[in-house]
């Protein structure tokens, strides 16, 4: 076959679509100049079918390309990489439309399309973009189908109705596929996605979980196997912060170090599973002190959880916590001394009362207590919108406006703890959650951001205090939007947010079924990898070795294609000759009369015999051998309706079953 | 070793798939294998799937299952849409060397459509054709005559890529078809054996029905008698079909002899074949003899079709 076939109207057109809607998710994250590319080159490739135009010359073709290469410099600031890659992809993809000449460059097209498709996954994985995606997958499967040189081809609606049928008829296989197919790890690591992540940071200025209060985005969500404990005691650790700058606290060097911290299990145990939204961070949430045999999973030495790599996709996980643990009674010198630092200068009011308390109580405990009531007696404020600090920002705000977020409180607690000589410090993560009746699991949103002190005491050891709860209790107990009711300042930038209108009973269901959905989407699709299939074909299986595997794969597949091919030859009307049909339905009808046609008895001997038998029915019986016979061997034309029409005389004249008396 | 091969191949198809005038698609006789573009599809698959390993994308594995299924069950839809194809072989009439023999194939469905079927010889391009649900369609396949005698075809070969162009089905099938081929006519004058003067190439007179032959009635008409005798104005008259009767004169006999002619053998069938052509749109009665063989002198269609066939055969091992 010569390889110049041109391409059929059809398919150009499937093609435009389909490029159309491949290129739709991308407009998210690649810059506008592609729409414009896309109009143009579609443009001038509708004007050459029309032949308004001719194809580009190698110039313009070189010209374009130079351009392309250019704006992709110019908006990523680099060739290279996963951005500039799929910018660039999507570039090809629009650009080959201008050199597409025959069915090979339609082809070539396609098969871009099907990459384009997989990368927008890598920027957006959610169910809907997954649901999404059938779309563009028709539109090309439709291209494919419309380069073929076919009436079908040409009616769009039957093109359609093939491209779905195909996908149907290959989910049952894909399926099994996606389950048993081995999830290998990663061949070789390729960059990914640079996506704008929101949450916590390694450093906090007081303002920055403010910040992030203003977010509905979801953080995390978590199931228990155990009973879910009190929203009170749900303080999820992310990252303790000990260096204070006098202005920001942000996490030591010492906390990155891997294990290492003593700690003796104590009380009952928490299990738990976590499935985390990409945070481009390593470190993972967990309640107090918390394991994970999960493989990458490892705990710090300043006991909170981190990934081997940062976080960049949905990430499922185990726990088990010990909230009553015993951590670290014997405190490390490091430990204690990066627990105790402060800057050299500032605050001095801070300082002084810090001293102040420490000569009033000698005991820590105590000192911890009336710290905490003074939060609690003093007029301070919860707001999102605390009043400017300056230079000394503890002072200022212990001393002055009074106003401030956790972050703040967090803070100061901790300022002054270290300046009266009590190892202390901030603990960053997220506080409460939301349960969802429908699935009984919580939801933790960016606004559950919280901050809270942790300070050592000798024998025994860490031991967690939130002042914020001494200030707005609400904020621990019932959450954010009750602690900020009068202020009114819930979400106030997000009006649309669904989460705002929770106390609309329907609206509020739909938002909690959708969330279940997307949660289960979660844990069961995006989250199959390597230990979730090895878990779950474990389940199913039992033991587990290879062999199984592909036998399973192997054997179910050939099942599943079997059920296919069964719908699509169905060989219970196998008999395709209509006269061979036909002529058994005539068996069977006389068989119900006792008259069965003996082997190798011609059809004439027959239709004597049966027309001898059953007198009353002889004219149809000879009618329809007659027409059969002359059909069938006097070469009359073979349209079967006339054969048809005298079986179903001879039916209409045969009572169903024999009478007793005939 | 390449021919030993071949022909192997050939007498394995043949085994498998004999000549016959009428011919069934199936199991035994189709052959699917997944074409240029399906194994670009399956580069394409393989590429998907690094990059779903690579980036641990659910999605991404989904979707290269998801196209890997859809490639699995197009092998049940090509192979429907060409199973039960009929293919029967349509008559074909002679042709003369240098011209195009043209064989006719109908396609015929039983029971369900069969889309972008395509046929053609090996060597050329493929007709595609769609055959809709219980009907049938024809079509016309032509290739070149270039020596005279029975000129049969080689397998032809059906195909069908549909629904996705990445599989191909296939299938050889020998309709047992065969066309003559006529020497081609080569103009020259011609030793006559028996009296034709020159004279009596007058056209105008001849076509008047004033010849040299006898005028003997009217017969009634019988296929095989040349239309050109018809009696029109019998006919418009409402009489039915007659033929203006003549019967050839004694000894004026016209006879064309191969042996009467120098030269090549070729060249000397080329010549007889013109002067067939030329005296049967004359209406003129000749005879032929051949070495071995001898038509007495007749006229008329049938006895052209003899003459050419017998110039065709000649020599050749029918």
């Amino acid at each position: 076959m010569s390889s110049v076939q041109p391409i059929p109207r059809i398919a150009l057109t499937w093609l435009l679509v389909a490029q159309v809607l491949v290129i739709l998710p991308h407009l998210l994250h690649l810059p506008p100049w592609i729409i414009g590319l896309w109009l143009f080159c579609a443009g001038w490739r509708i004007q050459v079918f029309r032949m308004r135009a001719t194809y580009p010359g190698t110039l313009v073709r070189v010209g374009l390309l130079l351009a392309t290469a250019a704006g992709v410099f110019l908006s990523r600031g680099s060739l290279i990489g996963l951005d500039a890659g799929v910018l660039l992809l999507v570039a090809t993809f629009i650009l080959k439309l201008l050199e597409m000449r025959s069915r090979r460059d339609a082809l070539v097209l396609i098969f871009l399309g099907f990459f384009v498709v997989v990368t927008a996954y890598l920027f957006d994985d959610s169910l809907l973009a997954a649901l999404y995606s059938l779309l563009p997958v028709t539109a090309l499967l439709a291209a494919l189908i419309g380069l073929q040189q076919s009436g079908v081809a040409v009616q769009p609606r039957a093109t359609l109705k093939l491209a779905v049928t195909l996908q149907l008829q290959a989910l049952p296989l894909m399926l099994l596929l996606f389950v048993f197919f081995p999830r290998l790890g990663p061949l070789w690591s390729l960059p990914n996605p640079n996506k704008a992540f929101t949450g916590l940071s390694d450093s906090m200025a007081p303002a920055d979980i403010a910040e992030l209060s203003r977010s509905d985005a979801l953080a995390f969500r978590a199931s228990f196997s155990s009973p879910m404990p009190e929203r009170s005691e749900l303080y999820w650790r992310a990252l303790t912060l000990e260096h204070f700058d006098g202005r920001r606290w942000s996490q030591s060097a010492g906390a990155k170090q891997i294990g290492g911290a003593d700690w003796r299990k104590q009380g009952p145990a928490l299990d738990y599973s976590i499935v985390m939204q990409p945070s481009g961070k390593p470190w993972l949430f967990a309640l107090d002190v918390g394991l994970s045999n999960q493989d990458g999973v490892r705990q710090m030495s300043d006991f909170r959880l981190e990934n081997r790599q940062p976080v960049v996709q949905n990430l499922l996980y185990q726990v088990s916590s010990w909230p009553q643990a015993l951590r670290q009674v014997e405190l490390p010198p490091a430990v204690a001394r990066r627990a105790l630092q402060l800057p050299e200068q500032g605050d001095p009011r801070s300082r002084a009362w810090a001293e102040e308390l420490r000569s009033q109580h000698g005991q820590d405990q105590a000192l911890v207590a009336a710290l905490l009531q003074h939060f609690n007696r003093e007029p301070y404020g919860y707001t999102l919108k605390p009043p400017p600090v300056g230079a000394d920002s503890i002072d200022e705000f212990l001393f002055r406006t009074r106003k401030g977020f956790c972050a703040h409180y967090a803070g100061a607690m901790t300022f002054v703890l270290r300046a009266a000589g009590i190892p202390a410090r901030v603990v960053a993560g997220y506080q409460g959650g939301e349960l969802n009746p429908a699935g009984n699991y919580l939801s933790v949103r960016q606004f559950d951001a919280h901050a809270w002190v942790e300070y050592w005491q000798d024998g025994k050891g860490w031991i967690s205090v939130d002042p914020t709860f001494q200030v707005a209790p609400e904020r621990i107990e019932l959450g954010l939007e009750q602690a900020l009711a009068e202020e009114q300042s819930f979400l106030e930038e997000s009006p649309l947010s669904l989460l705002r209108y929770r106390d609309v009973g329907w609206l509020n269901d739909l938002r909690l079924t959708w969330d279940n959905i997307n949660y289960g989407w979660q844990r069961w699709v995006l989250g199959y990898r390597g230990e979730q299939q090895l878990h779950l074909l474990q389940r199913w299986f039992g033991t587990l070795d290879w062999q199984r595997l592909a036998l399973a794969l192997v054997g179910g597949g050939g099942v599943l294609l079997g059920l296919v091919a069964l719908w699509l030859f169905k060989p219970w009307r196998r008999e395709r000759d209509p006269q061979q049909r036909l002529l058994r339905g005539f068996e069977r009808a006389l068989a119900r009369h006792a008259v069965i046609r003996q082997r190798g008895e011609g059809m004439r001997a027959f239709a004597h015999r049966a027309a001898r038998e059953l007198p009353v029915q002889a004219a149809a019986i000879q009618a329809f051998a007659r027409i059969y016979e002359a059909q069938r061997y006097a070469g009359q034309p073979s349209a079967p309706d006339e054969l048809r029409a005298a079986l179903r005389q001879l039916r209409r004249m045969l009572p169903w079953r024999k009478s007793p008396g005939a | 070793m390449r021919e030993r091969g071949q022909a192997r191949w050939r007498n394995w198809v043949a085994r498998r798939i004999p000549p016959a005038a009428q011919v069934q698609l199936n199991q035994r006789r189709i052959f699917i294998m997944p074409n240029r573009v399906g194994a670009a599809f399956g580069l394409m698959l393989f590429l998907l799937l690094l990059a779903a390993i690579n980036y641990e994308n659910s999605l991404a594995y989904g979707l290269t299952f998801v196209l890997a299924a859809v490639f699995i069950v197009a092998i049940l839809h090509t192979y429907r849409n060409f199973t039960g194809l009929v293919l029967k072989a349509g008559s074909s009439g002679a042709v003369f060397v240098g011209e195009q023999a043209r064989f006719r194939v109908r396609l015929e469905s039983v029971g369900s459509p069969h889309h972008a079927v395509g046929l053609g010889w090996p060597q050329g391009e493929l007709q595609t054709l769609d055959v809709p649900e219980n009907g049938q369609r024809e079509c016309e396949l032509s290739l070149p005559a270039t020596r005279r005698g029975w000129l049969r075809p080689g397998r032809l070969r059906v195909e069908s890529r549909f629904p996705l162009g990445l599989l191909v089905a296939w299938s050889w099938v020998d309709l047992d078809q065969a066309v003559l081929v006529y020497p081609k006519p080569l103009a020259g004058d011609l030793p006559l054996a028996a009296g034709a003067g020159q004279d009596e190439e007058d056209e105008g007179s001849r076509a008047s029905g004033q010849g040299a032959d006898d005028y003997q009635g009217l017969k009634t008409y019988q296929p095989g008698d040349s239309k050109r005798r018809l009696h029109w104005k019998a006919y418009s008259r409402g009489q039915g079909l007659l033929v203006k009767d003549f019967a050839a004169l004694a000894g004026r006999d016209l006879w064309l002899d191969f042996l009467a002619i120098g030269g090549d053998p070729e060249a000397r069938l080329s010549l007889l074949c013109h002067w067939v052509l030329q005296l049967d749109d004359r209406q003129q009665p000749y005879g032929l003899r051949l070495p071995g063989s001898e038509l007495a002198p007749d006229y008329g269609d049938a006895h052209r079709e003899a003459c050419l066939r017998a110039l065709a055969l000649y020599g050749v091992a029918a």
